[in-house]
């Protein structure tokens, strides 16, 4: 317990004795890690926002214009029978010019001029959740354009891909700046410990000289670093909120945008906990890159 | 106690110690004498396991020095008690934790530490400074708390590097003694130095090293 309790002194001796080296190494990492952070925020924000918009992608499935009512609960069947499909409204012809005069007031004059209604009856679907993938609306669209009495399945293909390629990107990105920036991160940290190692060098050789364990002279630093990168972590975190909630402030109040903020969201506390143990790490690893230098046994 | 057999070891093609051969038993006073240069702070570097021969073999306390594993070097330590010229205290540490440093690696109860400690700074004359800073004590004292520190957890065998060479003639007799004392109680003492005062002052076995050789054995008598 004692020993312990030493370990943390000297962990805490050591932060303080290079108060000005800490205090610059927590801030590089803040600044580091919030970079890291905004783009994992953007991803999170898109990859949420991309989920509600496929929620919300309806596939038209319009039925040939000769079909009778008795193919057309054929087809119904089909469709119901899909384990692909989440739920299903029948549009009549009637209904489908009823919609398009009650959406385009003024063009309906154009219709009437055909004499008779050249809509198509149709069913919209939803599909449930597991195929809702580009690939798997596409697969699905494909299927269907084969039962019998189906003319035509449309959707918005050119959105679904256009938002997934989106949301690869910025996974990509995220990935890729997060690499590297963690990589910085491990750097700074690893050159603050090795100014403390260099500092304290007298102090280690006679730790050695009495005969302390490697792992006795490399504790206090590993806690020192672990320490470092956990609050890099939390005060990035911090930073991050405050302008999370500021951007949101500005949403609220630039009219074009408003209501969009409300869809926007923070990491879950449970994130926030595992990011702020990712700086620990970082700040542990960095830590050890500069004391495995440092060498076994030696006077 | 110690066993040296044909130990060399050569820096940059220059020799530090040729074909060196010795015992010292349990509970012997030995002084290592020799000019600067000679290769004593070498041999006792290689006693603790600092530097590693490029020949021969090092025994100590059963212990085969040359095949220990790093791992294995602090255990040697704690067996092996350190004294040095230029005493090598944590300046920023009290006197007392200076001491129970060595307790504190092994893990030792902190009521273990207090009772030791106090009795190692007993023996040597230092306890009522025990709050102070080095940096606050005469530089007798200060080698006084180096020796305290060295015997705090009862080696088997102290080493002392030239103890006594920033020391005035009235303070290196009183190392001298405390070193005989500690002696007496058991504790194999093996000093290097080039401080005729201090041979002077031990009728013990005298090893002697020159130019890195052994050189034959001599006895001074008091």
């Amino acid at each position: 317990m004692r020993t312990f309790s030493y370990l943390l002194r000297e962990s805490w001796i050591n932060m303080w004795t290079n108060r000005t080296t800490t205090l610059v190494a927590i801030l590089t990492t803040t600044f580091t890690l919030a970079c890291v952070g905004v783009f994992l925020l953007l991803y999170v924000n898109l990859r949420a926002a991309a989920g509600w918009l496929q929620d919300d992608i309806k596939i038209m499935v319009y039925l040939d214009e000769r079909l009778g009512s008795d193919s057309v609960a054929g087809v119904e069947q089909h469709l119901r029978g899909d384990r692909a499909v989440a739920s299903l409204l029948f549009i009549s012809k009637e209904q489908a010019l009823g919609e398009f005069k009650a959406q385009f007031p003024s063009e309906s004059h154009l219709l009437d001029g055909l004499g008779q209604n050249p809509l198509p009856a149709s069913f919209v679907v939803a599909l449930s959740q597991a195929f809702r993938s580009p690939d798997a609306v596409k697969r699905w669209a494909e299927r269907v354009r084969q039962v019998p009495g189906v003319a035509k399945v449309d959707y918005n293909q050119d959105w679904i891909d256009a938002l997934a390629t989106v949301v690869r990107s910025i996974e990509l990105v995220a990935i890729g700046i997060g690499v590297i920036l963690s990589a910085a991160a491990v750097t700074i940290i690893a050159n603050t410990i090795r100014l403390t190692l260099f500092t304290r060098r007298d102090e280690i050789a006679i730790l050695r000289l009495i005969g302390a364990t490697t792992s006795f002279i490399r504790i206090p630093y590993l806690l020192e670093g672990a320490v470092l990168g956990a609050l890099g972590s939390a005060l990035s975190l911090v930073m991050l909120k405050v302008m999370y909630e500021l951007f949101r402030q500005q949403m609220r109040t630039t009219g074009r945008f408003a209501g969009l903020e409300n869809l926007m969201a923070f990491f879950p506390p449970s994130v926030c906990l595992a990011l702020v143990a990712v700086g620990m790490g970082l700040g542990f690893a960095g830590s050890f890159v500069s004391i495995r230098r440092f060498g076994e046994a030696k006077a | 106690m110690i066993q040296l057999t044909h130990v060399s070891k050569q820096y940059d093609q220059r020799p530090a110690l040729q074909d060196v051969t010795f015992e010292i038993g349990k509970g012997e006073f030995v002084l290592l004498m020799g000019p600067s240069g000679a290769g004593k702070s070498t041999l006792l570097r290689m006693l603790i396991g600092a530097e590693r021969p490029d020949h021969g073999e090092i025994v100590v306390h059963q212990k085969n020095v040359t095949m220990l594993k790093p791992s294995d070097v602090p255990y040697l330590r704690r067996k092996v008690g350190t004294v040095f010229q230029d005493f090598r205290l944590l300046p920023k540490k009290s006197v007392f934790d200076n001491v129970a440093l060595p307790l504190l690696v092994q893990g030792v109860s902190s009521v273990d530490i207090r009772r030791k400690v106090t009795e190692a700074l007993r023996a040597v004359g230092v306890e009522h400074k025990r709050d102070q800073l080095p940096a606050g004590l005469s530089t007798g004292e200060q080698q006084r708390v180096c020796i305290a520190r060295a015997i705090v957890n009862g080696p088997v065998v102290l080493l002392a590097d030239e103890p006594t060479g920033n020391l005035d003639p009235s303070l290196t007799s009183e190392i001298i003694e405390l070193f005989k004392l500690i002696n007496a109680r058991g504790t194999t003492v093996v000093v290097a130095t080039h401080d005729p005062l201090v041979m002077a002052q031990v009728n013990r076995r005298v090893l002697t090293l020159s130019q890195g050789r052994l050189l034959p054995e001599q006895r001074v008598m008091e």
